[in-house]
């Protein structure tokens, strides 16, 4: 993020950081769409896997600083999104690739599959696990992680069939043995809380 | 300040669902005028609500925009903020079991806590209009758990692939289980389509096919047979001492805050809940009535009741396929049953779940796992299954299970806020741990019956489906209401629904909310 002037009031930073963090990650820089390719499974395949930062992008695009969060049942407590991670992960993408080019004199994204790996791995080892959702995440390939794997496809990906989880589908159906995955019931690329449990 | 009145023949304060059984069955058999006031704002439209559920899915954004007013923080377990039309029932997750008739005669079966002026006979047509009302899915268990005197409305909801072979498991452990009913249509169903499985009932149905409050205040409205006041807080119940009636209602409109407004009625309903109800009775103290509207018992906030409960989670040499309609569950009333011994009972529900099957990061070595790795991973952990099992249990209230009137908080409008304190009554204090114990027991069974293993369980620290604070009775020292929801001292003062039940059973308690809300409208109609 070096093109973020020096002189400019704290304030304005910020908030042109965030700004210009979405406008970067929203605008399809090489090194996310690698990152993705590095962690994301390639049996998901080349197509999808680039369904899925595009969905992240969108994602990114759409999260609201300060908005309420759902206050569930059984707890009274009001609580609010806090400010956007794309400021935090932006630098992230811009660490990687220079770790890419201090490692192997390239960017990140023409590194091999398993050169962005060996990068990425070290930014993962204090995490506990992949996040509900992408919005606790503390690092970019953790959101990415987060993204997908909360998601109705890959859900199918996991279990081989379509379930279609949180999508609009015929009552009828459900007591049926899911019908085997495939390409035509691939599901929708949109994240989707895991944390959701049934409520009375 | 300036004054504005407002006249009916009936004054409804609160507009969820309670409230919406009352006005509704008024509006059907009766020609009263009825006006409804409402604290807070409207709901979200029907045509907003998929957008809603979109970004509650996507970023866990409140999908219910405005449902709370700042500035009413309670100290004290308060179920939800919501404050809206519809109240707390816009996202609630539609679970409608009845009370089992065993949980009207608790002091004649088992020695212990109260019974109540009614038995289950006296509230079975009521069960049946709210069932019809909400269109609730559900079907017949066995008989002697799960008496009826009319089929449901609607077909149960179908049990999906994993509940099926979650009920398989439940019966190999002897224990009978059924399709939960639920106000979710299985069928279109006056105007509503038929649930689709979008699997988020709790916070939002995109669509409609589960029932909430607005789908009765909506036609009552268009049709200008009530008249919905939002935005207005009731503050006092206004005394005629000379008649002992309740003459009028003070409210406030938040959008304009220097006038009041009066509501005049020939009959006061008030629909609050559990918490706002007690709260409007103890803030209307006057002369005439120094502890508080309808007090004269004294019992006006307390035996504030409910369940609690224990959860478990059982890992299952089954292959479950989670996300099909994770919201719906399997139900038994088995451990409902009078057993003519210690006061432990408990329901039993199971849903098909996901818990600690999910994908991660790091393998059993510690090692962070990337790319395919993650996937194979997932797949051979989620192999077999895993089903959550949860009971609620019944707690007697004690008389110091209340809500007072906080001497240190008030609202912004200066008026003290509510405080919460549950307390369980001592014969329930010492069966605690046992009752925990006995249910922990059940949930072993079950586990080994499927070859199976407890992996964790867990208890909530609060009491679900909260109720009371004008229970009723017969007798007016020892009781707020009588078995109408007719306040002992006030002809003309009903309080509806929650607040009234003498006990929180073990099931989910909205129904009975809505049945002893409509037994209530009958007599306010005469």
């Amino acid at each position: 993020m070096g093109w973020l002037a020096g002189t400019i009031p704290a304030a304005a930073i910020v908030r042109g950081a965030h700004s210009a963090s979405i406008a970067y990650l929203t605008s399809a820089p090489a090194t996310l769409d690698a990152l993705a390719v590095a962690i994301l499974p390639a049996e998901l395949g080349t197509g999808p896997i680039g369904q899925v930062v595009a969905g992240f992008r969108h994602w990114i695009d759409g999260y609201r600083e300060n908005a309420e969060l759902n206050h569930g049942y059984g707890n009274s407590r009001l609580r609010f999104t806090g400010p956007t991670p794309a400021t935090r992960w932006a630098q992230q993408l811009d660490d990687l690739d220079a770790a890419a080019q201090a490692a192997h004199g390239a960017s990140f994204a023409a590194l091999t599959v398993a050169q962005r790996r060996d990068l990425v791995r070290p930014a993962l080892v204090a995490e506990r696990g992949i996040p509900s959702s992408p919005d606790g995440a503390t690092h970019v390939g953790l959101a990415l992680l987060g993204f997908f794997y909360a998601s109705p496809l890959a859900t199918d990906l996991c279990y081989e069939v379509s379930i279609g989880r949180n999508t609009c589908r015929p009552l009828g159906e459900s007591s049926k043995h899911p019908v085997p995955r495939s390409k035509r019931s691939a599901g929708r690329v949109l994240t989707v809380r895991t944390d959701i449990e049934a409520g009375s | 300040m300036t004054r504005r009145a407002i006249e009916a023949d009936v004054c409804v304060i609160g507009s969820g669902i309670s409230a919406a059984m009352v006005a509704d069955k008024l509006a059907r058999e009766t020609k009263k005028t009825i006006v409804v006031v409402e604290a807070g704002d409207d709901a979200l439209p029907m045509a907003a609500r998929g957008g809603a559920r979109e970004r509650f899915l996507g970023y866990g954004e409140n999908p219910w925009p405005n449902d709370h007013i700042d500035g009413l923080e309670i100290d004290g377990p308060l179920q939800s903020r919501s404050m809206l039309v519809g109240g707390l029932a816009m996202h609630w997750g539609g679970v409608t079991p009845r009370f089992a008739p065993d949980d009207f005669r608790h002091r004649t079966i088992f020695g212990v806590g109260d019974d109540w002026p009614i038995s289950y006979d006296d509230l079975d047509p009521f069960y049946q209009e709210a069932e019809e009302l909400m269109g609730v899915a559900g079907e017949q268990g066995p008989r002697a758990m799960d008496p009826r005197s009319k089929p449901f409305p609607l077909p149960a909801l179908p049990l999906t692939y994993n509940l099926g072979l979650l009920k398989e498991w439940a019966s190999k452990a002897g224990i009978a289980t059924w399709s939960q009913p639920s106000a979710k249509a299985s069928a279109a169903y006056r105007g509503r389509p038929a649930c689709c499985r979008n699997d988020t009932c709790t916070p939002i149905c995109p669509i409609g096919a589960k029932y909430s409050p607005d789908m009765t205040w909506q036609p009552l409205r268009s049709a200008n047979r009530i008249r919905l006041v939002t935005r207005t807080i009731i503050r006092r119940l206004v005394l005629d001492r000379s008649s002992g009636r309740i003459s009028h209602a003070i409210g406030l409109d938040r959008a304009r805050p220097n006038e009041q407004v009066e509501f005049h009625a020939k009959q006061f309903v008030v629909a609050g809940g559990y918490a706002w109800s007690s709260h409007l009775l103890l803030l209307s103290a006057q002369a005439g009535a120094d502890s508080g509207i309808a007090n004269r018992s004294g019992l006006v906030g307390k035996y504030l009741t409910g369940h609690r409960n224990v959860q478990a989670y059982v890992s299952l040499p089954l292959r479950l396929f989670p996300g099909i309609n994770e919201q719906h569950s399997l139900l038994s009333k088995q451990f409902m049953r009078a057993t003519g011994g210690d006061f432990i009972r408990h329901d039993l529900r199971i849903w098909e779940s996901a818990s600690g099957k999910g994908p991660r990061l790091k393998n059993d070595a510690g090692a962070v796992m990337l790319g395919d790795e993650i996937l194979t991973d997932w797949r051979q952990r989620s192999a077999t299954g895993v089903a959550r099992v949860r009971s609620y249990y019944d707690v007697l209230p004690d008389r110091s299970s209340e809500l007072t009137l906080d001497a240190t908080r008030k609202t912004p409008w200066g008026d003290p806020l509510p405080k919460l304190a549950f307390r369980d009554a001592p014969a329930s204090v010492a069966l605690r741990a046992r009752t925990e114990e006995k249910i922990r027991a059940v949930f072993q069974d079950l586990a080994r019956a499927g070859n199976g293993q407890v992996i964790r369980t867990a208890t909530d620290n609060f009491q679900d489906h909260p109720a009371g604070g004008c229970r009723m009775g017969d007798d007016a020292a020892a009781s707020v209401v009588d078995s109408w929801g007719r306040t002992h001292d006030h002809e003309n003062l009903f309080v509806v629904g929650a607040p009234t039940c003498v006990s929180g059973s073990c099931a989910n308690a909205t129904l009975t909310f809505c049945a002893l809300a409509l037994r209530s409208a009958l007599e306010i109609a005469k």
